[in-house]
C-alpha cells in the first residue's frame, strides 16, 4: 500500500511559502504591466515606463539598469510565481526567490533609513514608503527563507516510496 | 489522508493571508489619475509677457490657471508638463540644472511639450516663498529664465543668508531689477502663488519637485522626486507619440 509523505511542519511552511510567494509575485507583476489602478489603463509601454519612473526614485541604478529593469522584471516575476505554484525545480526557484525578496527588502529598508519620501513601487500603484512596508517586506523574505530552507531538508530525506536500504549480512 | 490534512491546513492558513495582501494591494476606490482641478479660468493671452499686473491666466490642454509668464512652448504641444517646485529644495535644484534644461532644448524648445513651472514654496524653507516672489517679478518682465537659473545655482548662498534680492540683482541691469523689486513691493503677482499652491494641493502634492504630464487624451501622469532625463525621454517619447 502506497504512503503519503508524513504531514510536518516543514513541509506546512513549503506550501503555505510556494502558494502566499506565488501570488504576491504573480499579482506584483501583472499590476507593474497593466496597472488596474489606473483608468483608463495606460498601454503596457506606457506602465513600464511609470514603474522605470518609480525604480529610479530610489536613487540607486543608472538609467539604463532602471530601463532593464523596468522592463523584465514584471516578467520575471509572473515566471517564477508559476514556477512555484508548479513545483518544479522548487529548490532553485526557492532560492531565487529569496534572493530577489531579499534584493526588494535591502532596497525598501535603505529607502526607508534614509528617509526618501517616495513611492513603493511594489505593486505598481503610488503607496508611501512606510514602516509597514519594511514590516512586510520582513515578513515575505522570513517566510521565503524558511521555505527555502526547508525545501532543502525535505529533498535529503528519503522518499516514502523508496525502497527500503538492504540489509548488511 | 495526511496529504490531504497538510493540503487543508495549507489552503486554511495560505488563503486569508493571500486575500489580506491582496486587500493591502487593491485598488483604492479612486481610480482616475487625474486630479480633481478648480475651475478653468480666464481669458486667453497670446502674449507671453503680459503688462497687466496680475497678468490674465490661460488654459492650455485642459490645464487651467496658467501664469503665461511662467509658461514656455508651444500651446498646441502633444503634452503639457507642471512643475511643481521650490526655489529652495535641493532635489529641484538638481531638476532644473539635469533634467529640466535638457527637456527645454529636446521637447518644449520642438514644440513638443508645453512646460509651466508652479511656485509650490514648502513651509519649512524660510525663503524660498521670497525666491517665488522674485522669480515671478522677473518673469513679467521677460527675465524668468536668467534669474531661475541664478536663484537655483547660488541656491546655497541665499538659503544660508537670505540674500535673495542680491542673487536677482546680479543677473539682471540696474533698471531692470528696479522694475522687479517695485513688482515684489507691490505683492501684485502674491496671488497667482497662492493659486499655485492651492492646485498643488489639489493634486495632493506633499513633496517638491512633482511634475505632472498630462496628455490630450485627458490623461495625467504624476512624476514625484528628482528623476533622470534618460529614464524620463523614455516616457516622454511614448506620451509625445500617442494619438
Amino acid at each position: 500500500m502506497m504512503q503519503s509523505a508524513p504531514f510536518n511542519f516543514r513541509s506546512l511552511i513549503i506550501w503555505i511559502g510556494r502558494l502566499v510567494i506565488a501570488a504576491v509575485f504573480i499579482y506584483a507583476g501583472y499590476a507593474k504591466l497593466f496597472r488596474p489602478d489606473m483608468n483608463p489603463r495606460p498601454p503596457i509601454p506606457i506602465a513600464r515606463s511609470l514603474f522605470a519612473l518609480q525604480i529610479d526614485s530610489y536613487q540607486m541604478l543608472p538609467a539604463w539598469a532602471v530601463l532593464f529593469l523596468a522592463k523584465w522584471l514584471p516578467i520575471v516575476e509572473i515566471a517564477i510565481g508559476l514556477l512555484l505554484l508548479v513545483g518544479v525545480g522548487l529548490r532553485i526557484w526557492a532560492a531565487l526567490v529569496t534572493l530577489i525578496i531579499g534584493g526588494f527588502f535591502a532596497v525598501v529598508l535603505r529607502a526607508y533609513m534614509l528617509h526618501l519620501d517616495i513611492n513603493c513601487g511594489c505593486f505598481a500603484k503610488p503607496e508611501p514608503l512606510t514602516g509597514w512596508t519594511v514590516l512586510r517586506d520582513g515578513a515575505l523574505l522570513l517566510l521565503a527563507v524558511l521555505m527555502t530552507v526547508f525545501a532543502f531538508q525535505e529533498a535529503r530525506r528519503p522518499h516514502p516510496w523508496s525502497a527500503p536500504a538492504p540489509e548488511h549480512s | 489522508m495526511n496529504r490531504r490534512l497538510l493540503l487543508a491546513s495549507a489552503l486554511t492558513i495560505t488563503l486569508p493571508l493571500v486575500g489580506g495582501l491582496f486587500l493591502v494591494a487593491a485598488p483604492s476606490g479612486q481610480k482616475s489619475q487625474t486630479p480633481k482641478k478648480t475651475a478653468v479660468s480666464a481669458k486667453t493671452s497670446s502674449a507671453t509677457q503680459s503688462a497687466e499686473l496680475p497678468p490674465s491666466l490661460i488654459s492650455v490642454n485642459g490645464v487651467g490657471d496658467i501664469d503665461p509668464n511662467k509658461a514656455l512652448g508651444s500651446k498646441s504641444a502633444p503634452v503639457t508638463m507642471e512643475v511643481f517646485s521650490d526655489f529652495q529644495c535641493p532635489a529641484c535644484k538638481q531638476l532644473f540644472t539635469s533634467t529640466t534644461q535638457r527637456v527645454m532644448n529636446d521637447y518644449v524648445n520642438t514644440g513638443k511639450i508645453y512646460i509651466v513651472h508652479r511656485d509650490f514654496p514648502l513651509p519649512m524653507h524660510a525663503y524660498s516663498r521670497v525666491a517665488a516672489s522674485y522669480s515671478r517679478a522677473a518673469a513679467h518682465i521677460g527675465k524668468d529664465e536668467v534669474v531661475e537659473v541664478a536663484l537655483f545655482q547660488n541656491q546655497e548662498k541665499w538659503e544660508g543668508n537670505g540674500k535673495v534680492a542680491e542673487t536677482v540683482a546680479s543677473v539682471l541691469t540696474p533698471a531692470e531689477m528696479k522694475k522687479v523689486q517695485a513688482i515684489v513691493d507691490s505683492k501684485a503677482l502674491e496671488p497667482l502663488i497662492e493659486k499655485d499652491k492651492q492646485l498643488g494641493q489639489v493634486y495632493a502634492i506633499n513633496q517638491t519637485p512633482t511634475t505632472w504630464l498630462h496628455t490630450k487624451s485627458g490623461q495625467a501622469f504624476p512624476v514625484v522626486g528628482f528623476v533622470n532625463y534618460d529614464v524620463l525621454k523614455t516616457f516622454l517619447d511614448q506620451l509625445v507619440a500617442q494619438k
